[in-house]
């Protein structure tokens, strides 16, 4: 038990800030539930980053309780009542600073590991 | 996250992680996959739900408060489900917080509370007599020291003191008090209602009808009615009458501890009563006085001020012939901490009380080890609920935090009940220390520090019980555990933690029981010893004939119409008059010097002054010559009588009848009288001390003597009380009556704190032993429970019933054979300490310490025999079963 909690805190770290920055985008191409965002990213990533579940959930939590984005229940496409979860105003301006921060430090990095192209 | 909300939350939660699910799962099947293997790796790709479904409830925030209202309710029911754990250990807890609370709130009244006053560090006593000693400060030496001091901001005598409320000419008893006019000022006090005394009050030349009073908040509200046009209002007090001005506030009663005055006066009234004979004036006549320190300025710096002035202080207020009286003549002023107030209780019973806190401390050890013990056992056996519940998903925490809620609301409830408990012990410690003729009051309003004390013991009990066991038990193997899936093979483990409590509780409860023993045996050769007089239909009368009209003749009169009237009442078998009553509070002092022959010069004797009739009355043997008679008045020849021990003092081998013997007290009223006979010894002030050589006068020859009391033998205390009452009111109406006492009662009072320190040590010893009893029981049970199966199998390989009895037995006496040793030591590591408190027993006397065991061996012997019973009686067949 001891090992597989560290194991799950630690990717919790890895994530924090850049997890609720894909979550934002996301949803920027309109309302989905949690299954749904996890779908996307995994598909958008071509597969790479898989979102624990773990995760998630406290992720979207947390944005809802600093109401960057807002849930309703909602039926899906499937007929089914699902927890969907949408941008307010605010999570676009947190969208926007959240991208330039991570084109700034995507460019930082980019200078770090690569100095002969700058 | 509001709370009230949660629950809505937590459903919503429940719901979406379901969709999730579902929803996984049904991609799944629209790719072809079959619908439980689906589900199966939906589940898997999702993880443990619970969690999720944790860390999600993290990001909500509030949450600890949400976990602690689930831990708290499901604390609660874990102790509703197990009644039989939750009743022994909140009584435990009561009993122990309880005493715990109550010998301490004692304490913190008598010794530790400050005055409610500001700033109470700045006061200090100021004291006078033989170095060692905190005797009260005579008024010319008040004066004195007021004049010439430059340490304090200002100084104050106070003189507490019962007096006589006059009433539409119904006179009362109450308690009052004198005091400078400096007294409120100083200390600072604001008033309840109206003002205080101040300097002008004070004024000796003010009249008696116009000086000021303050009253008590207490004796306002009981006796007023809290009306507040009780300003202006006349009081009459003592025969002398004042205007009361104002009501001191409900903290305040008095600078002593245990006596609440209900009116203050300023000493100007006592000058205007008694004039130039007034107590203030006299160098005789003694107060408590107290100074406040002035800023800034230390204690030290204070000494050293007053030791510069004393030596001056002193030539100019003690009596011219202060060189004769030991007590002046040793005399010293002294400074001592006034922050408490005076406390002349907290003094004598400092000593006791404390040992009974100690006593109690050792008490809450016992108790939170058995607590633990029973804590950890049941823990031992909700061993597969922690296991599970870890494979939910909860972690190590919040295990232990759930163990330790429940340790928490054990705490709380036993702590509550604690208080409750203690309210009642404390009311029943101040009966003890209460003297009959004395009323004592005590604030034991739990105030903050024995709150605090109480807070403090209930997180020890807390971290003790809970927190250790819970610590020690989660840590938990859960894979290896929930694959041996039964309790029983954790069980069988033997927990080192449970096992090492037992024996110090055995070695505890060892000590408390020999210390109880003592006490208790100590206490009652106290009681059974023969003093020297009845004890049983003796009943002492106090009278107060002050205000009487009669004076000298005229009072010896009265009173001997007073005892006829005693000895003519039906049920009063015999009555005189007595002075100083046998172990009463004080006593008079003599010193005289035989006439005859060459023996000693002088000697200390305690004195006594008694009527005719006295030696028969009190059921003192006359060795030999007769006793006062009615005879021995004013103009016949000075007689005396000497006990065994004043006799062969100064008579030695001689016939002390017919001989004489001359006081050589400075300015003594008699010069020599005549021993007409010898008495046998008999205890004067103190039951603990052997009878001091004593000398009695007859009260009729002593004429400006006159403050005697009357004392009967009757069959019936209320036939002697009655006749009393009867008397006074015929030949002395209006006299107050004060409450009499019997003979049995002076007695007990005067070891009340034998008695106090032997009541309470039974009652805790009994508990701790109860305690020790209740734990190991538990322990035992347990232990029979767990190895059921070892036992049956056991029994199954052909052992004997009574092997299984030695076989349970022989572990109470690995426990016993610990415990009973380092209790021993501990007994006579604390004799050193204890020794001084006993009476004529010695607290290494082996006779106690085998009871002691004894008695231990034997609780421990009833509380595991009975689950060793039990552990004789496995079917082997039932048990074996299990496996």
């Amino acid at each position: 038990m001891p090992e597989k909690k560290e194991r799950y805190q630690n990717r919790i770290e890895l994530l924090q800030g850049t997890l609720d920055l894909l979550i934002l985008q996301t949803l920027q191409w309109g309302p989905q539930h949690g299954y749904g965002i996890s779908v996307a990213i995994r598909n958008r990533s071509g597969e790479i980053l898989q979102v624990d579940t773990g995760s998630l959930y406290p992720a979207l939590h947390r944005l809802e309780k600093q109401r960057w984005i807002k849930a309703e229940w909602k039926v899906s496409e499937n007929k089914q009542r699902a927890k969907y979860y949408r941008l307010t105003a605010a999570g676009k301006k947190q969208l926007s600073r959240e991208l330039s921060k991570w084109s700034q430090l995507s460019d930082a990095m980019a200078g770090v590991l690569n100095p002969d192209e700058t | 996250m509001i709370f009230w909300r949660r629950k809505t939350h937590e459903t919503e939660l429940d719901e979406e992680l379901r969709t999730h699910l579902s929803m996984a799962a049904q991609t799944r099947m629209e790719r072809g996959v079959d619908p439980e293997e689906a589900e199966r790796a939906a589940r898997g790709e999702f993880g443990n739900v619970g969690l999720v479904k944790e860390a999600t409830r993290d990001a909500w925030g509030g949450r600890w408060l949400g976990d602690l209202l689930d831990d708290t309710r499901y604390g609660l029911r874990m102790l509703g489900k197990n009644p039989g754990f939750t009743a022994v250990a909140m009584l435990t807890l009561a009993l122990g917080i309880g005493s715990n609370t109550a010998v301490f709130s004692l304490i913190d009244a008598l010794l530790l509370r400050s005055l409610a006053v500001p700033a109470p560090r700045e006061l200090v006593h100021i004291s006078f007599g033989p170095p060692g000693t905190k005797g009260p400060l005579s008024g010319p030496m008040f004066d004195r020291l007021r004049e010439r001091q430059s340490a304090f901001t200002d100084l104050f005598a106070w003189k507490n003191g019962p007096m006589v409320l006059t009433e539409k000419d119904a006179a009362r008893p109450i308690t009052g008090a004198y005091a400078t006019g400096s007294a409120f000022p100083t200390l600072k006090l604001k008033p309840r209602l109206g003002r205080l005394l101040n300097w002008q009050d004070d004024e000796p030349d003010a009249s008696s009808n116009g000086i000021a009073a303050v009253i008590s908040e207490a004796f306002w509200i009981e006796h007023f009615g809290g009306d507040p046009r009780v300003l202006g209002q006349p009081i009459t007090v003592d025969g002398g009458t004042a205007t009361i001005v104002g009501v001191m506030p409900r903290s305040f009663n008095g600078i002593t501890v245990d006596y609440a005055p209900q009116v203050v006066l300023p000493f100007a009234f006592d000058v205007a009563l008694r004039g130039k004979s007034s107590c203030r004036f006299r160098a005789s006549c003694w107060f408590h006085a107290m100074g406040r320190l002035k800023p800034g300025l230390g204690f030290a710096q204070a000494r050293a001020n007053l030791s510069t002035i004393a030596g001056d202080v002193l030539k100019e207020s003690l009596p011219s012939n202060y060189e004769r009286v030991d007590y002046l003549r040793k005399g010293i002023l002294s400074l001592t901490p006034g922050r408490t107030g005076n406390s002349p209780l907290g003094e004598v019973y400092g000593r006791e009380l404390w040992t009974l806190q100690a006593l109690v401390g050792l008490l809450m050890i016992i108790c939170c080890a058995n607590l633990a013990s029973l804590e950890l056992s049941r823990t031992l056996n909700r061993q597969h609920e922690l296991v599970v519940r870890s494979a939910l998903g909860a972690g190590r925490l919040r295990l232990v935090r759930q163990l330790v809620a429940e340790s928490a609301i054990l705490a709380f409830a036993g702590a509550t009940a604690g208080i409750v408990l203690s309210q009642w012990m404390s009311a029943l410690l101040v009966g003890y220390i209460e003297q009959s003729d004395f009323p004592v009051f005590l604030d034991l309003r739990p105030d903050t520090a024995t709150l605090a004390a109480t807070i403090a013991l209930a997180t020890l009990t807390v971290i003790l019980t809970g927190a250790l066991p819970a610590l020690t038990l989660t840590r938990v193997h859960t894979e290896e555990m929930l694959r041996s899936g039964a309790q029983r093979t954790v069980a069988r483990k033997r927990h080192p933690f449970a096992a090492s409590l037992l024996p110090v509780q055995v070695a505890l409860s060892l000590l408390l029981a020999s210390l109880a023993l003592l006490f208790a045996i100590s206490t009652g050769k106290l009681l059974r010893m023969d003093p020297g007089f009845r004890v049983k239909g003796i009943t002492l009368f106090g009278v107060d004939f002050e205000r009487r009209p009669e004076k000298s003749e005229a009072r010896l009169d009265l009173h001997r119409r007073m005892l006829e009237a005693l000895r003519q009442a039906p049920g009063v078998e015999a009555a005189s008059v007595i002075a100083a009553r046998p172990l009463g509070d004080g006593g008079m002092d003599e010193s005289a010097a035989p006439v005859e022959g060459n023996g000693p010069e002088s000697r200390h004797l305690f004195e006594n002054v008694v009527g005719p009739g006295y030696f028969q009355t009190a059921g003192t043997q006359v060795l030999a010559g007769r006793e006062f008679s009615q005879f021995d008045r004013l103009g016949a020849t000075p007689v005396c009588i000497l006990n065994e021990a004043a006799a062969s003092f100064f008579f030695p081998r001689q016939n002390a009848l017919g001989k004489h013997v001359r006081s050589t007290e400075p300015n003594a009223a008699r010069a020599t009288c005549e021993v007409i006979a010898v008495v046998a010894d008999a205890k004067y002030l103190s039951l603990r001390e052997p009878a001091p050589p004593t000398i009695y006068y007859p009260y009729e020859q002593l004429p400006s003597f006159n403050w005697v009391g009357f004392i009967t033998r009757s069959h019936d205390t209320s036939a002697a009380v009655a006749a009393f009452k009867n008397a006074l009111s015929r030949l002395a109406p209006d006299t107050p009556l004060l409450p009499p006492i019997t003979m049995q009662r002076q007695l007990e009072d005067s070891i009340g704190k034998e008695r106090l320190t032997a009541a309470l040590s039974l009652f805790f010893g009994g508990l701790a032993l109860l305690l020790t009893s209740i734990g190991l029981y538990g322990l035992e049970s347990q232990r029979v429970a767990q190895r059921t199966a070892e036992i049956g199998l056991r029994m199954a390989l052909g052992a004997q019933g009574k092997d299984m009895l030695w076989f349970i037995l022989r572990e109470a006496g690995v426990v016993f054979a610990i415990g009973v040793p380092i209790g021993l030591a501990l007994t006579f590591a604390a004799s050193h300490f204890i020794g001084a408190l006993l009476y004529e027993i010695s607290p290494l006397d082996p006779r106690i310490h085998f009871v002691t065991v004894l008695i231990l061996l034997g609780a421990g012997f009833l509380a595991s025999f009975i689950p060793a019973r039990r552990a004789m009686s496995v079917d082997p067949m039932v048990a074996l079963r299990y496996e």
